[in-house]
């Protein structure tokens, strides 16, 4: 796991070595600021009947955008194999203790790592777009709420303790708290609450954690011999997961059940539009990312690849610009629809819906890219 | 050390390596000979495991290359060919990078990483980016990084190719020196160079080993090269 964790790092940080990612960057930014200044802003804030229903569908739900947009995830995905081959480093890759399906996945999430960041400035918009106004706090102190919140401490100070420099034996003895505490809640909450269901699973998957974290050195049979740095980044690892999950399992039940939120803001608009604009959107882009990759993993020219994946993207988009008038139960309109990226947030994410027929398009691409690079990659061992 | 058994590879119709066997005992420094396109390269590459062979087995420290890559990757240092390296890196990142992704990290990397460093005299240059290395510390580097996670065997393929006499003369003491603590095989075209460094030598040919003896003798380097040029038939 570890060799995989420095592969992509590397593979991040390349990013910012090269000019590529100073690029794409501004030239994203220009491009979004545009439509967002210019474009959603204004009509955003028009007086009267003008204003619009879906400030994000401006940005998002424009063909137009999505036809220069893929020009990034091309930039992006183009040097990840072909810099490599041409240059010879593959060899070098290669032939280090890693599998080939390890180097494909490193690739991939440092690239997804990097388009993610590019995206990140744009959040600045948000609060502009959603009119964000005074935020109040409402306390509303029910067991829920405050194993939400404990949730929420447990998770700050497993992140502290993986990112504190203390020693490995001082810190599996340290995070023992914060995983009892957890597990004291969520078994507090089982029987106060009445409800098995609540604090049951959680509970049981505390005490395996427990168990786990007594037996492993049993398991591995050095009791003191073992690789700490290992064993405790993933148990962890896994820890964070789980309070993770605790933290959201009760802040949706303490939003479901007592219906008063801690924190109340008020917005101009629907802020669920957004949040599904941002799933769509990196959803999206990792889909064509996996096409970008495959493409890069086939030819030794960068040029190449980024003009081969940009081609091959545009199947994506292309169908949203050719809209005859035909009857919407047809088959061939919601063959386009199903195709079409630019159509999918148009009519759904940017709507605040997730349409799983979507979902099912880019997972089904990014498994396929996915599996065709590691082939491809293997493929010189039979060439 | 090293067991390879009938290996064969085809590069299509093309058989670069045709029923290849030979044995590397442990510690032994062997000089991998023969013309251009003689299927050195690709011998080792299918030793470091880039490539598979088209039929034969070969084995490294008792691991099958083929079932068992990883352990057996775990187990060689490999410089390929013209020495590829990230050029936008710094001389200590990338070392940093590849000790990483052997599986090297902590004190144990940093140590290591000393250690490579003072023994392929990259101490002065570790800040420098490696597109402005020369071609003699590019070789280093790459010498280094094979280096790094210690293992049993070495492959270098033509590590003194590019290089001056001065750079040819101190890579040569160093493998001699690394051939006391690895099994080293390498490969060169220059046989003088294989009569210093090497007590062993396996001269290949049109795809095929034609001769596999032990140097202990003190052959000189006229003696090698009338033999050379007799198995390989050149005038």
């Amino acid at each position: 796991m570890r060799p995989m964790l420095t592969l992509i790092r590397r593979e991040f940080t390349a990013y910012f070595l090269s000019p590529i990612a100073y690029v794409a960057l501004t030239v994203f930014l220009l491009g979004t600021g545009y439509l967002f200044g210019f474009v959603a802003l204004d009509l955003l804030t028009k007086k009267g009947p003008v204003g619009i229903e879906y400030p994000m569908q401006e940005m998002l739900g424009d063909e137009r955008f999505w036809l220069v947009f893929l020009l990034i995830p091309a930039l992006l995905t183009m040097r990840l194999f072909a810099e490599e081959r041409s240059s010879g480093t593959l060899e070098l890759l290669l032939t280090a203790p890693i599998r080939d399906w390890q180097v494909v996945a490193a690739k991939f999430i440092a690239a997804m790592g990097f388009y993610v960041v590019l995206w990140l400035p744009t959040l600045l918009y948000l609060p502009a777009l959603i009119g964000l106004q005074k935020a109040e706090f409402h306390p509303e102190w029910s067991l829920s709420a405050i194993s939400m919140l404990g949730g929420v401490g447990a998770m700050a100070i497993i992140l502290l303790l993986l990112a504190a420099p203390i020693r490995p034996g001082i810190k599996l003895v340290l995070f023992l708290l914060p995983l009892i505490a957890l597990f004291a809640a969520g078994a507090t909450l089982l029987f106060v609450d009445g409800s098995i269901k609540s604090g049951a699973v959680l509970s049981a998957a505390g005490l395996l954690g427990l168990v786990f974290l007594v037996a492993a050195p049993l398991l591995i049979g050095r009791p003191c011999g073992y690789r700490f740095d290992t064993l405790v980044g993933f148990v962890l690892g896994v820890w964070l997961l789980l309070a993770f999950a605790h933290t959201a399992y009760y802040g949706w039940r303490h939003f479901v059940k007592e219906d008063v939120s801690l924190i109340h803001i008020v917005s101009r608009i629907d802020h669920w539009p957004v949040v599904t604009s941002y799933l769509g959107i990196v959803l999206a882009g990792a889909m064509f990312l996996a096409i970008g990759m495959l493409v890069s993993s086939m030819v030794k020219s960068q040029m190449v690849a980024a003009l081969i994946s940009l081609g091959l993207s545009l199947a994506f988009v292309l169908p949203a610009f050719w809209r005859p008038e035909t009857d919407t139960g047809s088959l061939d309109y919601r063959l386009r629809n199903f195709f079409s990226v630019p159509v999918h947030f148009h009519h759904d994410f940017t709507r605040g819906l997730i349409d799983s027929r979507n979902l099912v398009l880019y997972a089904s691409v990014i498994l396929c890219c996915l599996f065709l690079t590691v082939r491809s990659l293997e493929s010189r061992r039979w060439r | 050390m090293i067991h390879v058994e009938h290996l064969t590879k085809y590069y299509g119709d093309y058989a670069a390596v045709r029923d290849v066997s030979f044995d590397v005992m442990e510690g032994q420094i062997v000089g991998f000979l023969g013309p251009n396109g003689a299927g050195k390269s690709t011998t080792m590459r299918v030793l470091a495991g880039y490539l598979t062979a088209t039929s034969g087995t070969v084995q490294v420290a008792g691991y099958d290359v083929f079932w068992d890559p990883t352990e057996v990757r775990r187990r060689i240092g490999y410089m390929p060919e013209s020495c590829p390296l990230y050029g936008e890196m710094r001389v200590q990142e990338y070392l940093r990078f590849r000790a990483g992704l052997k599986g090297i990290y902590g004190s144990k990397r940093r140590s290591r990483m000393d250690y490579v460093m003072n023994r392929c005299w990259l101490k002065d240059v570790r800040r420098q980016l490696i597109s402005t290395l020369s071609k003699g510390y590019r070789q280093r580097v790459g010498l280094a990084d094979a280096l790094i996670a210690e293992p049993e065997v070495l492959i270098l393929d033509e590590p003194t190719s590019g290089l001056d006499p001065a750079q040819i003369r101190e890579t040569r003491g160093l493998i001699r020196e690394l051939g006391e603590e690895h099994t080293v095989i390498l490969s060169t075209h220059i046989l003088s160079e294989v009569e210093r460094t090497c007590d062993h030598v396996i001269i290949i040919n049109k795809g095929q080993v034609a001769l596999d003896r032990s140097l202990k003798g003190g052959e000189n380097a006229a003696q090698l090269e009338e033999l050379f040029v007799r198995i390989t038939g050149g005038d």
